[in-house]
């Protein structure tokens, strides 16, 4: 069975090429985030195996969001998008348990090699 | 550069100062000393690769020039004497300012000194035999190669406890973007299975800034196996390659020798390899907090604790049994917190005092003195607030110890004591004090010349002078202007006397007090609060205004009738448990007039340094936590009160300060 994926990212355009790059990796998308609310209410409704977070967001931020999930699912995937020059936010984000982060602009590769690592 | 990595560096910069300081002193009693060679070279080396990380030049190589000094002394190729000592100790001085000329203006250059210049005259002392080149070319490039000490030791004591050392070399895909952060997995990775990095390369500081290509060694130790260990590195992404290799020799090289030593030996070697590895553990278990955070918190608990009493007292008059119980719980669970934030608060008196020994040894050299410096209770821990301002006086007291106290040898000879001069300087805590003293086994203090200059200065009469005890001559001392060296001398002299003591440790709360002994020595004793900002104070109560009076300054309540009150040379005094006792009507101190026809008072029996006194009041209410707060500028000047709490009820209670009531 395909792996289920939540997208979180502020930015549509965003959410649409994240879209498009997992599903033609051969992942479904089970849902959409706009915001850390947003995403850790559809994390708790659909269960996703893997979510992919922005940091910077409106609301809460990715980071937040991160902790929130991690309270009711210590196991959560979640791979965190990062702009460039956010490296500290980064760490900080795998600190409160990322298991992986890309850089934005995103590679193709990168992104499927993220999903596969992470199981 | 970056201001933050800045003040670690130089924080950092200025413990190693110290253990330079501190390994130097060790080498000075035993040049044989292995250890200290090795301390002082990593320190060198350590600090050489901090400076030269955050740019600066000259701080760099003046640490490369004296680690190589170091390096030929540890390899036994030359040998050290006292020349080279004194010439590391200089060296280490001006690192010391260069680091204050790095936070004055941001440069390691001295304007007033050529230290490039200076550092040519280690290489001179180092290249009095030959095979310079080699010895330099392997220091810039062996750092993990050949393993440093302490490293083997941790490799070794972690051997023995069931863990695989690894010398692993991680290998990052060509364009892995945020490198820092990658690394940052890796070690993550590690450390989440329980292992331990003891060294890397390039350092962890180049890791962090990025400054590598894509390959870093790590000297690694875990429990798990080689292929556990890839293939969880490997699971992380951008990863290209891992390879993994045995450390074996560590233990084995070390086996040997150790059979050689004597049984006594090896097991102080034991103790010390323990305890590198736990103090290993407890370096990634702490934290850097700024202070202002601290001080932060700690205001906020005192808020908590008025709130938590200002609840208490409204609770109280409608008495509810539920409530009760949680309030209890309350009260016991903010005890905890107040304690744990105290506890945060606390640091080492070490800190403080790490910095005398190179002090002691400096002004004994100067004044050709021989003393011997023996430093008690270090671990002694006291408040972050004390450590900046307690400095000062107590290299006041120590100077005065040294200059003053201690005689010359040949006067000490004709006295029959021992040429070498002891001066301890010690700590402990006592109650809710911290005791810090300067004894000395000097001339003592000449009671016949303190009188003199204090009926000079017209602050006595001879007659007063004779029946006065010795403790109280001695506070004379403590008079601001009043010394009794004519001549100041270069180092204590200088018309500041003991008064500066005073007045730092009264503005910390604290008090002073001499002891002496013609002939025998000296004791000059700080006694200081644990801390300054929530104490427990007993609450007393005079025509309905409440007074707190610190616990800590208590020894008794008791009532006591005005019949046993009696006079003695116009004082009122007692005798309490066969103790001749002074009692102070309270009301008479603070000049409020006073109805109560009771015949029997409320005592409150307080203590300041020896002495004792009793406090008469109306009613005692309780004992509560009040949080000080200064009175201000405008009150300087008022003795008897040593600052204002905010009770429960929001009303104001002055708190006394009973070393100046009587």
């Amino acid at each position: 069975m395909a792996k289920r994926v939540l997208i979180v990212d502020d930015a549509a355009f965003m959410r649409m090429l994240l879209k498009d790059i997992i599903t033609k990796a051969g992942y479904e998308v089970v849902g959409e985030a706009a915001n850390g609310v947003e995403a850790v209410e559809k994390y708790k409704e659909l269960k996703p195996d893997v979510v992919t977070m922005d940091i910077t967001m409106p609301e809460m931020n990715g980071i937040d969001a991160i902790k929130k999930i991690r309270e009711f699912a210590p196991d959560a995937k979640i791979i965190v998008c990062s702009a460039m020059g956010q490296q500290a936010m980064v760490v900080e984000a795998i600190q409160a348990g990322a298991k992986d982060f890309i850089v934005k602009p995103f590679q193709h590769s990168r992104v499927v090699e993220a999903l596969q690592k992470i199981g | 550069m970056n201001e933050q990595y800045l003040s670690v560096f130089i924080d950092e910069s200025k413990e190693y100062i110290q253990t330079l300081n501190d390994s130097l002193l060790r080498l000075e009693k035993d040049y044989q000393d292995s250890e200290a060679i090795n301390e002082t070279f990593r320190a060198l080396h350590t600090l050489k690769g901090m400076a030269g990380t955050m740019g600066f030049e000259t701080m760099s190589k003046l640490c490369h020039k004296m680690e190589q000094l170091l390096d030929k002394i540890r390899s036994k190729k030359i040998k050290l004497d006292s020349a080279m000592l004194d010439r590391l100790f200089v060296g280490v001085d001006l690192l010391e300012k260069m680091i204050d000329s790095i936070v004055k203006s941001g440069t390691d250059q001295l304007p007033e000194l050529d230290v490039i210049e200076f550092a040519k005259g280690f290489e001179i002392l180092s290249a009095e035999t030959g095979n310079k080149e080699i010895a330099i070319e392997r220091d810039t490039t062996g750092a993990i190669v050949a393993l440093s000490d302490s490293v083997e030791r941790v490799i070794a004591e972690a051997v023995k406890e069931g863990y695989n050392a690894y010398q692993m070399t991680v290998t990052l895909s060509e364009g892995t973007q945020f490198k820092a952060v990658r690394m940052y997995m890796v070690f993550k990775a590690i450390e989440d299975h329980g292992g331990q990095i003891l060294s890397s390369k390039p350092s962890v500081e180049d890791i962090e800034q990025e400054k590598f290509d894509r390959e870093v060694e790590l000297i690694v130790v875990i429990k798990e196996e080689k292929e556990t260990l890839r293939n969880m590195v490997m699971s992380i992404s951008e990863i290209e390659r891992v390879t993994i290799q045995d450390i074996l020799h560590a233990e084995v090289r070390h086996e040997p020798v150790e059979k050689v030593e004597t049984e006594e030996k090896k097991k102080e070697k034991e103790t010390v390899k323990t305890e590198s590895v736990k103090e290993r553990r407890r370096l990634t278990q702490t934290v850097r907090v700024d202070i202002d955070k601290l001080d932060n918190l700690m205001n906020l608990m005192g808020e908590l604790v008025i709130s938590r009493s200002r609840i208490a007292d409204i609770l109280r008059k409608y008495s509810i049994k539920e409530v009760d119980e949680s309030l209890s719980q309350l009260n016991r669970i903010s005890l905890d917190l107040q304690n744990v934030v105290m506890k945060i608060r606390m640091v080492p008196i070490s800190f403080v005092f790490n910095r005398f020994p190179r002090m002691v040894r400096d002004v004994a050299k100067q004044l050709n003195k021989e003393i011997n410096f023996i430093v008690e209770g270090e671990d002694t821990e006291l408040d972050r607030t004390f450590v900046e301002d307690i400095g000062e006086p107590i290299l006041h007291m120590l100077r005065n110890a040294i200059d003053h106290g201690i005689e010359s040898k040949e006067e000490r000879l004709a006295k029959g004591k021992p040429p070498v001069g002891t001066v301890v300087l010690s700590a402990r805590h006592e109650g809710n004090n911290v005791v810090i003293e300067v004894r000395d086994d000097g001339r003592g203090i000449d009671r016949a010349a303190v009188v003199k200059k204090a009926i000079e200065k017209g602050l006595i009469t001879e007659a007063q002078a004779e029946s006065m005890p010795d403790e109280k001559v001695y506070e004379f001392l403590l008079m601001p202007g009043f010394s009794t060296k004519s001549e100041a001398t270069e180092l204590s002299g200088r018309g500041v006397g003991l008064d500066v003591v005073k007045s730092v440790v009264e503005s910390l709360n604290g008090t002073v007090s001499i002891e002496s002994i013609k002939n025998k020595g000296t004791t000059v004793t700080v006694r200081l609060p644990l801390t300054l900002a929530i104490i427990q104070a007993l609450l007393v109560k005079i025509n309905n205004l409440v007074y707190a009076i610190p616990i800590a300054n208590i020894d008794s309540t008791l009532n006591i009738s005005k019949e046993q009150i009696q006079k003695i040379q116009d004082r009122q005094v007692s005798v309490i448990r066969g103790e001749i006792i002074p009692i102070v009507r309270l009301w008479d101190v603070l000049e409020l007039p006073h109805q109560s026809e009771d015949s029997i008072y409320n005592t409150v029996i307080v203590r300041v340094g020896n002495r004792k006194y009793g406090l008469a009041v109306d009613t005692l209410i309780g004992q509560e936590d009040i949080v000080i707060k200064s009175l201000g500028k405008l009150f300087s000047d008022v003795r008897i009160f040593s600052g204002g709490a905010i009770l429960g009820d929001g009303s104001i209670a002055l708190i006394l300060d009973v070393a100046n009531i009587a």
